[in-house]
This record gives structure tokens, sequence and C-alpha cells, in this order.
């Protein structure tokens, strides 16, 4: 396809000082290399991070697939799909297991990635030490003395306070036993498919203007406890109302009306794949 | 030139990510038949990495020494600047590179600092044959259990290797690349083991 664009928006300038970063990136699990953040034709904190990634490592022969929040088609997804598409003329596909790049915010796809798929995630925070230490250069020090105690302090208070961790999403973890790393907010159901994943995990900051990676087959383990081991968000008997699988990420829907709850499938594609198979099957069985 | 700056630097730097995250796998680049007309004395391999990693913000160096003419060209091809080793963002060792001139070099390279582990050189290193056979045994992240990599790293190179990256984060990481468009990758993380030390 021809586009009217130069060949992924960035000038070739922006893309290299980019591609060096992630080199670096990657030679370095868990730190977060500093590179000069663009403006980008979409608000900073909405993707910017992720977006910069993916136009500075997609070529014509990608197929992309963009999540939001497990959806393929909210708008956010839909806004930086159109725009890479438009700049590139790439392929676009729902379905995780056909797409090259994978961009996605908050989630990791449940359908397993494979060697040749590159997951980019969007972070809004990357600095795990924020919370703890507000100066830069300060975080900095103490990742390069592996002074950690401010993470563990955290996850300590919650304990002393609610008798569990308490994170929500973003649970930090530790990279190649090294680095701790703020895994982008991702449900702690997703953390542990960054332990030893087989594809290559890239994160962009766009606002903060970092950029690091988890290499493929790289231990990545959630912060905890040896009294407190690390949980993950428990689904235990509920399932999705549409599809009925039951050891995915759900999310919770509360009827409006009703007052009803009920759960659905969070990755959309992963649910939509598993009706049309279920239609498929229904339909050779009983009209064959 | 006969490359096309922006889809042809865009394979090669995808080739290069792809074995920099998992070292030891060798890529294959196309490399383009116009390029034999360049007559430079790097690998077309060579000259590709660095169209595809350097520009005007970054510096680099080449050993041997006396490459003056290869110097110039990727200086205007790239826009890069010229700079002494212990100062060179990127260095690029061509066939003929002694070894101790590139075992002296590497010791005086630029090696980041624990704040700024990024700040350090990564070098492009020509070799005749790029192979998965014997030579290094490499383990770390990006590998699954371990690799082999046949390189003519001597005991000597991989010692002053050892030397940077004793004191991770910092140290170097080594972009090998060949005759035939091929080129692989041990990153700073990657534990080598020579075949030599097992005997």
């Amino acid at each position: 396809m021809k586009t009217n664009h130069h060949f992924a928006f960035f000038d070739e300038g922006s893309k290299k000082e980019i591609r060096r970063a992630i080199l670096k990136a990657v030679a370095i699990p868990g730190y977060q290399v500093p590179f000069s953040s663009r403006e980008m034709p979409i608000a900073r904190g909405w993707g910017t991070g992720g977006l910069q990634i993916t136009l500075s490592i997609i070529g014509c022969e990608d197929v992309l697939k963009v999540i939001d929040q497990g959806s393929d088609e909210s708008v956010n997804a839909v806004s930086i799909k159109k725009l890479v598409q438009t700049t590139t003329g790439v392929e676009v596909t729902d379905l995780t297991q056909e797409a090259t790049i994978i961009q996605s915010r908050h989630r990791i796809p449940e359908v397993p990635l494979d060697s040749n798929q590159i997951l980019v995630l969007q972070v809004p925070a990357p600095e795990p030490l924020r919370d703890v230490e507000a100066r830069e250069y300060m975080t900095k020090i103490l990742h390069s003395e592996e002074e950690y105690s401010g993470a563990w302090l955290q996850l300590f208070e919650q304990i002393m306070k609610f008798g569990r961790t308490t994170t929500g999403a973003d649970h930090p973890v530790y990279v190649n036993h090294r680095y701790v790393m703020a895994p982008s907010p991702i449900p702690r159901f997703d953390n542990p498919k960054m332990h030893q994943s087989e594809a290559l995990i890239l994160l962009g900051a766009g606002r903060e203007k970092k950029i690091y990676a988890v290499p493929p087959f790289t231990d990545v383990r959630s912060l905890a406890f040896d009294d407190y081991p690390f949980k993950v968000e428990s689904f235990s008997g509920k399932q999705c109302r549409l599809c009925g699988t039951s050891d995915v990420f759900l999310d919770e829907v509360l009827a409006a009306d009703t007052g009803e709850v009920s759960y659905q499938c969070n990755d959309t594609s992963y649910c939509m794949e598993r009706l049309n198979q279920a239609e498929k099957a229904e339909v050779e069985n009983n009209y064959a | 030139m006969g490359i096309d700056q922006i889809h042809h630097t865009q394979h090669v730097f995808r080739k290069i990510l792809d074995s920099m995250a998992k070292p030891g796998t060798i890529s294959t680049i196309t490399v383009n038949e116009e390029s034999k007309k360049r007559q430079l004395s790097c690998y077309d391999t060579t000259l590709l990495a660095a169209l595809t990693l350097l520009d005007a913000e970054v510096t680099f160096h080449i050993l041997p020494a006396d490459q003056i003419e290869l110097k110039e060209k990727i200086s205007q091809y790239t826009l890069a600047q010229h700079a002494p080793i212990e100062e060179a963002d990127f260095i690029i060792a061509v066939k003929g590179c002694a070894e101790r001139e590139l075992v002296d070099a590497m010791l005086v390279c630029k090696n980041g600092s624990l704040i700024d582990p990024n700040g350090s050189a990564t070098w492009i290193i020509e070799e005749e044959h790029l192979s998965n056979q014997g030579g290094l045994t490499l383990s770390g992240p990006g590998i699954r259990s371990e690799a082999e990599l046949h390189i003519s790293f001597t005991l000597a190179m991989t010692a002053a290797r050892q030397e940077k990256i004793k004191e991770y984060p910092t140290g170097i990481d080594l972009l090998f690349t060949d005759e035939v468009g091929q080129l692989a990758c041990l990153p700073r993380t990657t534990t080598v083991i020579h075949a030599e030390e097992v005997k």
C-alpha cells in the first residue's frame, strides 16, 4: 500500500535514536534508558512511548495488533492502529497469533506469545521507586546501588495495614536478578507471563522519556516475601458470561438497572475467537 | 548508494534487535548487489549496521587505525564524527584488526557508569564466517538454556570482554558481522565459556 506520509510517521533521525535506546534496553534488562521522547499526534500519557517504539521498529512486512486494556476496539487502540496503518500501510489484525508486533496498554494477551513476536507495552509511570523518592537523580543512584529497600517497604506497609499486598496493577518485578522494574499497569495476573517469556517485551514511557525491555527467556520475579507469597487475582468459581472460559483475566460487569454482577473475558479477541470456534463446531455438528 | 535508507535500515535494525534479544542467534540481512561497487574496506553487513545505527548524534572509532579512507566514508555516509577510542559510542573493528589492538582498545573504551550503564561503547566486529557450531558456549537472558556461537574470538579477547562486563550493569555490547550478510550479538548479560577453557 502506498501512503502519503513519510513511512512510519517519524523522520529517520528520530527512529535511529529510539532504535539505539531499544538496543541498550535489551542489553540491560529492566534498566530504564532515557530517550528524547518526541511530540506525537496523541497526548502524552496516552501511549506515546509505546507508539514511538512501534513506529521505530515496524516494517512493511509486519502485522500489527493494538489493544487497550484487553480490547481491540476501544477508542485509544483504534486511534493508534489507524495512525500506524495510515503511515505505514501495514496489515492489522485482532488475532494475537497472527501479529508480529502487539502494542498493548495494561494487558498481556491471553494467547501465549512466540519468539517471532514483539510485545510493546505503554507505560505511564516507569519508575518503581517514584513513590519513595521524587528526585530522578536519586532514583538513578538507588538503581545503581541496587538499593530497593523503598520498594520492599512499600509492600511491607501494605501487609501491615491490610494483611496482604494491595497492588492492583503494576506490581513491581525483579528483572534478571538485578533491576526492580515497573511492569506497566498490567494486572498481577499478567506478571508471571513476563517470566521466561518467549517474546521480546519492550516498554515505552513517552511522557517520562524512558524505554526499557525484557528480552526473551529472562527471569522476571514479582516482589514478594517468603511468608506473604505473590498471588495473582483469583477468579475461582467465576466464568465468562459469553464464552464460558474460567482460566483467564475476567472483568466484573455490573448491570446498572438490576445490580446483577457478571463476568466477561477482558481479552476481547480471545473471547471472540472462542465464540467463533464454538459456533463453527456447532454448525459442523448440527448441519453436517 | 543503492540502499533504501528507510526500509533497508529498518530491516537491518530488526535483525540486529532479534540477535541482540537472543544472543547467539545468527540473523541474515539482505545485502544489496550494488553495494559491491562501493569498494569499501569493510563488509557490506558492517556498512549496513553502521548506516542503521550511526548519525550525527553519536561518534565512532575504526580499528585498525590505518583505515583512513573507511573512516572518511563512514563519516560522510552517516554524518557521525570519528572520535578517540576512549570517547567513541561505536567501535568498528574491521577484518585484519590485530588481537593486541582489539584487546587494548576494548580495555580502554567507554564502559558506562553504574548510574548510566547505557553510556558504554557498542562494538561492531568483523568475522570471517559466523556459525552456530562450537566455539563459544553462551548462556544468560535471551537464551533458553545454552547456545553456541563460533567466532574467532581468542582467549585474550574473551578475557578483555570479561574485564569490561565484570561490574554489571556496566559493560560493552558486541555485534559481529560477516561477509555473507550474517550478524550475531553478545550483549553484556551473556555469559561466555570459551571452548579452550573447557579443555
